[in-house]
């Protein structure tokens, strides 16, 4: 008991804790936006789930995180594909894609299964060399495959670095790690490329429909990587989203309109649909300003470095693989959030940790640090 | 290592945040709130009260009525789509029409136009309320959610026809799109003077407008609204017109087409300014319905045309106390006889005199008062061109008179320059004889020989002024005072003796005039515009008087009985 208060990482709980807060208070003001009113009472649910998420928090941190792994990983990956067929079986459509299954995502759940499945069978797989490297695609492939149907890039595209830098700390076969960054890299590139050639401003109907036939992207796929590259073009089409995303960070100025005051957001020029949670960084980004978002930046750095430095601590490899995979997680997601709300990355679904409304996605990362704590108060005097 | 390349990677990448964040909300934070402002708000110009237009004693010419208006907002019957919201107003303004008592008066177009076009401000659904459907408003406002009373101002005109040129009427427009880099997104239609002291003294009349700023959602319903600037009521406007000498005159002109202007030479003051026929502006209000237009614009005895300082005529006879100072200015002496035989001769022209057998030996003032076309050629001819140019041109002709109104006729005063300019043709003496007896291609408004008549009463031409407290401008006559005397003398001989007799008729106070008889046009339309100018008291003019009657008989028997009967109006009080 002593070893858990004097091992337990109080700025991570602090920051967890602080951006609960900033979360419920953005969805008070997202929700107070809309005109349904079933929202406005949105931040309630939302702190309720992050008090039973506190639960957990608790109890994981609690539990060493080693027993949890040998008796739960190989459950936890089963369920996760389980889920998956599932939710694309009788799953829910919103807004064209199935990611609901009941009252939760499948989805969101399935990227901590196979964190912990990866954390926990990594060592063995790293004493097949090439095989165990391919074994492991197998592995985080499937779930990935049925993550993609829904289909939720978002996800997946956050589960990519993370799981890669479990491996590279694994490491399993790290020359083709390598190779599948570079070949990630490149092939990012080139369709970055080969769409910029495309939608450039003169280019023939056929020559773009040429160059987009080789393009491995969907249509609203492609037009998200334009609105990137051309942000100024189609402002009131497809690059209202992003124009508007801008808008409200942008006129928040330094210090913001003030808590409850965003304009953007209360006069619904933000994309209602997903004011809450894609974009909530704007709403939050508006009224409280650069300020504001150097401090969440802030609270986030106080998470996930301390995360990771949890991993480095750790004198075990399976609990520095599974801290590593969850900062990196937790990372992706509100790097990528952030940087699609101003137009460093191309739109993509996904979102904010902790300020976004969604309550399996909160349950999930709240669970995934519990964890990451366990981890740093099950740390062992030397190395195994 | 893994783990510290990992806490490397998230510095960076929180570090790249930061710096692109900085340049979204600090750098260019300016352009996205302007972005922000541009979309969400809507700048609305409002219209402030306009002020109201009284005579000289207060009476009423043009004020206001409030018009109590239901409006409508748009914004709680906002639907899923257009065509919803649309259906729910229309519901809506037919829910309330039978609660208030009157029809829908707008159409499917109309809610539609705006819809798309005025979203964010209120739509006028009724006007002018009559007290029952008020009170059936009032008592069922908790039903009438969206509707609200508002307050308008309409036009009245109380006395209808009275001055209905020199008034002017208003009709409703957008206010101006902002001046300099202000834009408006709306303005309120407000009152803009079309013509007539309406117009010439609109920006008096009008106020200053307000502005606005309602603060629109995405769609565009209005959310909430600021003011920015209150209205401030226009100033109200007191004219020099003295309305009854007006009803006087007009019930003078009625039935006839001239006009006729009756001032104060000593100060300018426009006292009367009629035009025949008329019309009534009070049918003007709310607004000039075409169909009144095109009665009034096809109309051939043209009741728009404002003849009082817009009409074009030939000044006849009136011209010839002109045509006196220019030969006096030359030398001649008023004494000098000159023998009339009933026509004078120059080239091929035969200038015939109204007493077709001659008046005989004439000097200046019997031929004023006998109106003597031959002795006035050839004093016309004796000065020469120059000299009577000159002396009309000094008299105000041939310019405009810098009246505070919109219709300022400058006319012609001819010479050979502009003969040549538009008929190709030099100056002939025999142009001089015909202008020395007021004919020729002389063109002069009854405005301008109102000034005329004053200014040779008192020897100052004064500047019209139609607003009261406007300081006029007086500019002495440079002819030597007996001249003028001369003048004068023979003018009151047209009154007592001559042919302007009526004009003085029973007049209090002594009267001086002369009449014109302008003959014009040839063959079907040939015809006599008649006139009678006039000044009173003749020692010491206060009034001064021009009246022309198109289609007259002559001066002395249409328009100087006329001039009479105003004449006594104002001094046998």
């Amino acid at each position: 008991m002593a070893r858990y208060f004097k091992n337990f990482n109080y700025l991570m709980f602090f920051a967890m804790v602080a951006l609960i807060a900033i979360g419920t208070v953005s969805i008070w003001s997202a929700g107070n936006a809309r005109s349904e009113a079933v929202f406005h009472g949105m931040w309630k649910q939302t702190l309720s789930t992050a008090l039973f998420g506190l639960v957990v928090y608790f109890v994981l941190s609690a539990l060493d995180y080693r027993r949890l792994l040998d008796f739960g990983s190989v459950a936890a990956y089963g369920t996760a594909l389980v889920l998956l067929v599932a939710v694309l079986a009788f799953g829910s459509e919103i807004y064209g894609g199935k990611r609901w299954l009941w009252f939760f995502q499948p989805s969101e759940i399935s990227k901590l299964c196979i964190i912990m499945f990866l954390a926990d069978y990594g060592r063995k797989l790293r004493d097949f060399g090439f095989w165990g490297f391919m074994l492991t695609g197998l592995i985080v492939g499937v779930p990935l495959l049925l993550i993609l149907a829904e289909p939720d890039l978002g996800t997946a595209l956050t589960l990519v670095p993370a799981v890669l830098m479990m491996m590279f700390a694994l490491r399993i076969w790290r020359k083709g790690l390598l190779v599948i960054l570079a070949i990630m890299a490149l092939g990012g590139s080139a369709i970055m490329g080969a769409v910029y050639e495309a939608e450039k401003p003169g280019v023939a109907a056929e020559t773009r429909a040429a160059i987009l036939k080789w393009v491995p992207l969907k249509p609203h796929q492609v037009k998200r990587v334009k609105v990137f590259l051309f942000p100024e073009e189609d402002i009131l089409g497809a690059g209202y989203n992003l124009r508007q995303a801008k808008i409200s960070i942008g006129s928040g100025g330094f210090s913001g309109k003030g808590i409850g005051k965003g304009e953007t957001n209360h006069l619904k020029y933000l994309p209602q649909a997903i004011s809450m949670n894609d974009f909530i960084f704007c709403v939050y980004a508006e009224e409280t300003g650069f300020v504001g978002s150097l401090a969440l930046l802030a609270l986030f750095g106080m998470l996930v470095i301390p995360g990771a430095w949890t991993a480095f601590t750790s004198n075990d490899e399976r609990g520095e693989a599974l801290a590593l995979g969850v900062s990196v997680l937790v990372f992706a997601h509100v790097y990528i959030n952030i940087a699609m709300s101003i137009g460093l990355v191309p739109i993509t679904g996904l979102p904010l940790p902790f300020i976004s409304s969604g309550r399996t996605f909160l349950l999930t990362v709240m669970a995934a640090l519990g964890m990451v704590q366990s981890v740093a108060t099950h740390r062992e005097a030397t190395r195994q | 290592m893994t783990s510290i390349v990992s806490i490397v990677m998230f510095i960076l990448g929180f570090i790249v945040l930061g710096v692109n964040l900085k340049e979204v909300q600090v750098d260019q934070s300016a352009g996205y709130s302007y972005a922000n402002t541009r979309q969400s708000v809507r700048r609305v110009q409002t219209a402030a009260p306009r002020g109201c237009i009284y005579d000289r004693n207060g009476t009423l010419l043009a004020g206001n009525r409030k018009s109590i208006c239901v409006v409508l907002s748009t914004t709680p019957f906002q639907a899923r789509t257009w065509e919803a919201t649309q259906a729910r107003i229309t519901e809506a303004i037919e829910r309330a029409g039978r609660i208030v008592g009157r029809e829908n008066p707008l159409s499917e177009r109309a809610v539609k136009r705006h819809i798309n076009q005025r979203l964010a401000m209120p739509l006028t659904v009724w006007r002018d309320l009559n007290d029952r459907e008020l009170a059936r408003f009032c008592e069922h406002e908790a039903e009438l959610a969206g509707f609200s009373l508002w307050e308008t101002e309409e036009r009245i005109y109380p006395n209808g026809r009275l001055a209905s040129h020199l008034i002017g009427y208003v009709g409703r427009s957008e206010g101006e799109s902002g001046a300099g880099d202000v834009k408006f997104n709306f303005s309120d239609r407000e009152m803009r003077g079309r013509s007539g002291v309406e117009h010439y003294y609109d920006s008096f009349l009008r106020g200053v407008s307000g502005e606005k700023n309602l603060i629109v959602d995405a769609r565009g319903f209005t959310q909430e609204e600021e003011t920015v600037k209150a209205t401030r009521r226009g100033l109200d406007l007191k004219l020099n017109l003295d309305a009854g000498i007006q009803r006087t005159v007009e019930r003078e002109l009625k039935g006839c087409i001239g006009a006729c202007v009756v001032m104060n030479p000593q100060n300018g003051e426009v006292l009367a300014f009629a035009s025949a026929p008329d019309y009534d502006i009070s049918e003007f209000v709310p607004s000039l319905k075409s169909e009144l237009y095109d009665r009034l614009a096809g109309d051939a005895r043209k009741p728009l045309l404002n003849r009082a300082s817009g009409g074009a005529y030939a000044p006849g006879s009136t011209f010839k106390p002109i045509t006196a100072l220019a030969g006096l200015g030359a030398g001649i002496k008023p004494e000098a006889e000159y023998e009339c035989i009933g026509v004078y001769e120059i080239g091929m022209m035969k200038l015939h005199c109204a007493r077709r057998w001659g008046h005989g030996p004439e000097n200046m003032r019997t031929a004023l008062r006998d109106s003597c076309n031959p002795y006035f050629c050839n004093l016309g001819l004796e000065a020469g061109t120059n000299a009577l140019i000159t002396t009309a041109r000094t008299m105000g002709l041939g310019a405009k008179t810098g009246v505070d109104f919109g219709v300022d006729m400058a006319g012609v005063v001819p010479d050979d320059e502009w003969k040549r300019k538009m008929y190709g043709q030099k100056w002939f003496s025999g142009d001089l004889a015909q202008m020395s007896i007021g004919q020729s291609m002389l063109l002069v408004s009854p405005l301008q020989m109102a000034r005329v008549a004053g200014a040779l009463g008192t020897g100052y031409l004064a500047t019209p002024r139609i607003k009261s407290g406007e300081v006029a401008e007086l500019t002495k006559l440079p002819f030597p005072e007996e001249h003028l005397k001369t003048v004068r003398e023979g003018m009151e001989l047209v009154v007592k003796s001559g042919s302007g007799k009526p004009a003085g008729q029973d007049v209090s106070v002594k009267v001086a005039g002369k009449t014109g008889t302008a003959e014009v046009g040839l063959g079907a339309t040939r015809r006599k515009n008649t006139w009678f100018i006039a000044y009173a008291p003749a020692e010491n003019p206060t009034v001064a008087v021009a009246l022309v009657v198109e289609y007259g008989e002559s001066g002395g028997s249409t328009a100087a009985p006329k001039v009479g009967a105003i004449l006594r109006s104002i001094f046998n009080g």
